[in-house]
């Protein structure tokens, strides 16, 4: 009996399929969505003396709107126009939504090596380089809409790509340099004080990817692809229902990845806490700091919808080449002398 | 399974237009959430706008027609509805009009309590444009924020006349209502509440570098350009011009009253931004003095309640407030033409009615200022990019159902 729930257990928290379908893949990146979601509506609301979601659910502080919402959406008429072309309207939001995930799969959450899902040697690259795949599939959907607002908001979209692509590579590189390693689980543990975290030895670098993020995932000040007021919803003008629903997910379920990466990079990933050996010391917990710290900075990219108004296109591509590419190699000429001064060896 | 329709050749104002190589044709409007009751054609090379088309008439009302057919005193609620939120501004020529028609002159307290509620609907207005302006660059606090604290000036509206927006409170001869028992103190409440939360908006909004990085130097209209083209308001005012028709023409107690008209000679969006707030400013200057200054005496000419019914009459004496219907049931007006204007909260506001000894007006011709200020659209923008275009239309603070009347 114990061994069919030893087995079971074992399946279950088999890493690739876990962090991939359950935490913090599919599953619990629909539940921080979620939250962020609501967390993002309510700040903004207490800013702008509002009360926000509230009559779902009084007690909760309207937090079961969302999932009112999320039914909404999911039972809405899908209205697939005529002119458009079909299977890559259909099938490139929902290929983003799958590769927008995938990097989840390639960052440890342990230092654990049984609950590696992959190996972990070239990580930081990998999960960069996996990183990079879904935003042509948005470029892609907005093209096959056969919309003017579409097609001027994949525009948009493949423009702020070009600009913020080349930061997150630089300043999570960097992370890796400053290490002297590739290896996520290194970089991590190789944080351990606490005044050690890179965000402290290398502020610039994280700054810098901080813009990039928020550059990446429509975030304010740089919410351009989807500007309304300018173009409707950007590429994702033409959709309706579920497959809107898909395309708003994907979007944050990117923005969530890449907390995660920040977090691993730059917060210290599982730090303080140091992880044991078994399935709740070893996997469990160091996971939940990690979910924790990544929705920490999800939660301050969505309070500056309240601050911010959004940057016309050219003034942000502007920033992120003048301004944000120097700083980032900035970051990585510190990273370099932080390897040189030896400081996380 | 294909259906093939033909397309006519040529339906009226379906005419297939060739537009420039290389340009693409976009339609702003009217179904986009950053046109409001319009459309703005636009052709843009790239992101950057070529030209620029605008389109009024999505909400025309026919309304000098219908006030052809209304008594004298049914037009003022009528002409309300171009501007919901400036009711007061928009319709206070008309009724000067008339006035001048019939040839009496209103009381000193009916003038004071006009400009009263003149201002407060000013501060409404410019709130509210503020509002649109904030939603438009896409900074949600600055949308919700002047449409919470406009909430407090529709209120204080509310206490005067008893309707928070559609007040026909001036009407020939004087206003409805007399100032209400405590009003003095809740204006002053109000005003202290505003000065406080136009400094939180200079901060979050105007000292924004986000927001002035997008609205300084987009859509500088010149002084020439701004002359040439007869702009009026807040938005020639920011164009270096001081045109205000409180100052050139002053009317009912604004030449009894000490205020500034702010002046910018920039003339791009971040002046017509701050403009706005400046003038706000000014207006509740304007309402603590008026409070000040009130004179004592009836809120309406002698010449109409005179001739009421004794029951009427009885209520006005008492408690000060007018019974419309006896009194202007079959209000004649002498033959002749009347022309008057006023500076509503978007700029001047002109009418011309004629009466020809009759119950109702011969024609009324009301020019509003946003149809005087939607030609903008065709000369500034065309050379910004796609996304100054909102910034351009926020600045202008354009009401479309005041244009198409």
């Amino acid at each position: 009996m114990t061994d069919w729930i030893r087995l079971l257990i074992d399946i279950i928290f088999w890493p690739p399929l876990f962090q991939l379908v359950i935490a913090p893949g599919l599953v619990a990146a629909l539940l921080v969505v979620i939250f962020i979601i609501w967390f993002e509506r309510k700040t903004a609301a207490r800013v702008q003396m509002r009360i926000g979601p509230y009559h779902i659910s009084p007690r909760l502080g309207g937090f079961l709107q969302l999932f009112a919402d999320l039914t909404r959406y999911a039972f809405q008429e899908i209205i697939i126009p005529t002119a458009v072309d079909k299977p890559i309207f259909i099938g490139a939001p929902l290929t983003a939504l799958v590769l927008s995930l995938l990097p989840v799969v390639s960052m440890p959450y342990t230092s654990t090596p049984y609950y590696y899902p992959l190996p972990m040697d070239y990580s930081l690259l990998l999960t960069v380089a996996l990183s990079t795949i879904s935003p042509i599939f948005i470029v892609a959907a907005g093209w096959a809409s056969n919309n003017k607002f579409a097609v001027i908001g994949s525009l948009r979209e493949s423009f702020v790509i070009t600009a913020y692509e080349l930061l997150i590579v630089i300043t999570a590189l960097s992370g890796g340099v400053a290490a002297l390693s590739y290896n996520l689980v290194d970089i991590v543990n190789a944080q351990t004080p606490f005044y050690k975290w890179m965000i402290f030895t290398n502020p610039i670098a994280a700054l810098t990817m901080f813009a990039a993020i928020l550059m990446a995932t429509s975030g304010f000040p740089f919410e351009i692809p989807e500007a309304e007021n300018e173009i409707v919803a950007g590429a994702f003008t033409e959709y309706s229902g579920l497959m809107y629903g898909i395309n708003m997910g994907s979007a944050y379920i990117k923005r969530f990845v890449y907390s995660l990466l920040f977090t691993l990079v730059f917060l210290g990933g599982w730090l303080p806490y140091k992880p044991g050996i078994h399935l709740i010391d070893g996997y469990i917990i160091p996971l939940v700091v990690v979910l924790v710290k990544a929705t920490i900075v999800m939660a301050i990219i969505s309070f500056l919808r309240a601050v911010y108004g959004r940057f016309r296109i050219d003034q942000a591509l502007d920033g992120a080449w003048r301004i944000f590419i120097p700083l980032a190699l900035i970051g990585f000429g510190l990273a370099l002398l932080e390897a040189y001064m030896g400081v996380y060896a | 399974m294909s259906t093939t329709t033909t397309i006519p050749k040529k339906l009226p104002g379906m005419d297939l237009k060739k537009i420039g190589k290389d340009l693409y044709e976009v339609f702003i409007g009217p179904q986009h959430p950053g046109s409001g009751h319009m459309r703005i054609i636009i052709r843009v090379d790239g992101d950057v706008i070529v030209e620029a088309d605008p389109d009024l008439g999505y909400v025309h009302r026919t309304m000098e027609k219908l006030a052809e057919g209304r008594e004298f005193i049914k037009i003022v609620p009528l002409m309300e509805r171009m501007a919901i939120l400036d009711a007061c501004n928009i319709t206070l020529p008309y009724v000067e009009a008339v006035e001048k028609l019939m040839d009496i002159e209103p009381p000193p307290r009916a003038k004071y309590l006009r400009v009263l509620l003149c201002e407060i609907n000013r501060v409404a207005s410019h709130l509210y444009g503020m509002g649109i302006f904030g939603v438009f660059l896409g900074h949600s606090t600055m949308y919700m924020w002047p449409f919470g604290d406009r909430e407090v000036f529709v209120e204080l509206a509310e206490k005067l006349t008893g309707a928070r927006l559609t007040h026909t409170y001036a009407i020939p001869g004087g206003v409805r209502r007399d100032l209400p028992q405590g009003f003095k103190e809740d204006a002053e409440k109000a005003v202290r509440y505003m000065f406080k939360r136009l400094e939180e908006y200079r901060k979050i909004f105007l000292d924004n570098p986000v927001i002035q990085k997008r609205l300084i130097d987009v859509g500088i209209i010149s002084k020439n350009l701004a002359a040439k083209l007869g702009i009026v308001g807040p938005n020639v005012r920011a164009s270096g011009i001081k045109y205000d028709v409180r100052i050139i023409e002053p009317y009912e107690a604004y030449d009894e009253l000490d205020f500034e008209v702010p002046v910018y000679e920039e003339g791009d969006a971040f002046a017509r931004a701050w403009i706005r707030i400046i003038e706000i400013q000014q207006s509740l200057n304007i309402i603590r003095q008026v409070l000040e200054k009130m004179p004592e005496g009836d809120p309406m000419h002698e010449k109409f309640w005179a001739k009421a019914p004794p029951l009427y009459k009885k209520v006005f004496q008492e408690t000060k407030r007018v019974k419309l219907i006896p009194l202007f049931a079959n209000l004649k007006v002498p033959a002749g033409r009347a022309f008057a204007r006023a500076e509503a909260g978007r700029g001047e506001v002109v009418y011309m009615v004629e009466s020809q000894n009759a119950m109702k007006p011969y024609r009324v011709r009301v020019v509003s200022p946003s149809f005087r200020n939607a030609i903008v659209f065709k000369y500034i923008v065309p050379g910004h990019r796609i996304a100054d275009l909102p910034a351009i239309y926020g600045s202008i603070d354009y009401f479309p159902p005041e244009a198409d009347r």
